[in-house]
């Protein structure tokens, strides 16, 4: 479990660093100064690597045999600029702690 | 099978359908894209079937829990129309097998994911025997009642 969760963490950070990089550079260059350099660097690496975030999610979800739906939910969280460090410090503190019913 | 033809299970296997269809679709649409020269999108057409894949994998998981009787679904958390469907008690569900019977083998504070049936084990040997048979059998009624654990786990 601690190494599930390690993975877990390390690849959640990357992929908010890489997610924000995009959000808040990427993005006004791109949509402002019509320069879209940043986006078609890293927005496929980040595509990728949220797809091993997914993987990592899903390992960690079923050794902590979380509901489907918590999974789903822990899931997309990856895929919001800034919230997602929140919803990682959260998923730790659920896998260290786990509260059966809520999700 | 019933319990795979609850309003939530039905909800369940008519949205499995629906992102199988549209993950392969999507792969698709790839596909003709990377044909028409956007290298990119070869990876996108690998990407798609996978994710399919996955959601069949996890469907799968989903109906052999269930049919176990030990699902998360049923028992912690229901999705807003699982709340029609009342709660079942694992000894309730008609599964032979695993009820009862000390199946959690995976250590304090997990809750039994799969589990599996274990099998009583009857020492058919006496005192006066070999002791070291009686130890292989020991070995062997451990193996028996662990059949995840490793030979180096064996604690005797």
């Amino acid at each position: 479990m601690g190494g599930a969760l390690t993975r877990y963490r390390v690849i959640a950070y990357i992929v908010g660093v890489v997610l924000i990089a995009l959000v808040v550079v990427g993005m006004p260059m791109k949509y402002i100064w019509d320069d879209p350099i940043v986006v078609e660097t890293i927005g496929p690496g980040h595509g990728f690597l949220y797809m091993v975030y997914l993987v990592a999610a899903f390992d960690l979800g079923r050794r902590a045999e979380w509901p489907l739906s918590r999974m789903a939910l822990v899931m997309l969280a990856g895929t919001v600029p800034f919230v997602s460090f929140w919803a990682e410090r959260v998923v730790a503190r659920w896998v260290r702690e786990p509260q059966p019913a809520a999700s | 099978m019933k319990r795979l033809l609850t309003p939530s299970w039905i909800a369940r296997h008519v949205g499995a359908v629906a992102l199988v269809v549209a993950f392969s679709a999507l792969g698709w649409w790839q596909i003709s894209r990377a044909v028409a020269g956007n290298a990119l999108s070869w990876a996108y057409a690998v990407e798609w079937p996978v994710f399919a894949g996955f959601v069949i994998f996890v469907w799968i998981r989903e109906v052999r829990h269930t049919l176990r009787g030990d699902s998360p679904h049923t028992d912690s958390a229901p999705g807003p129309l699982d709340t029609a469907e009342p709660a079942r008690p694992l000894a309730a569900t008609g599964v032979a097998g695993p009820v009862g019977a000390p199946a959690d083998a995976r250590g304090p504070g997990g809750a039994a994911g799969i589990r599996r049936p274990v099998r009583a084990v009857r020492r058919t040997t006496t005192a006066d025997e070999d002791p070291e048979l009686d130890e292989y059998n020991r070995y062997l009624a451990w193996r028996n009642a662990n059949p995840d654990a490793r030979i180096s786990d064996y604690p005797g």
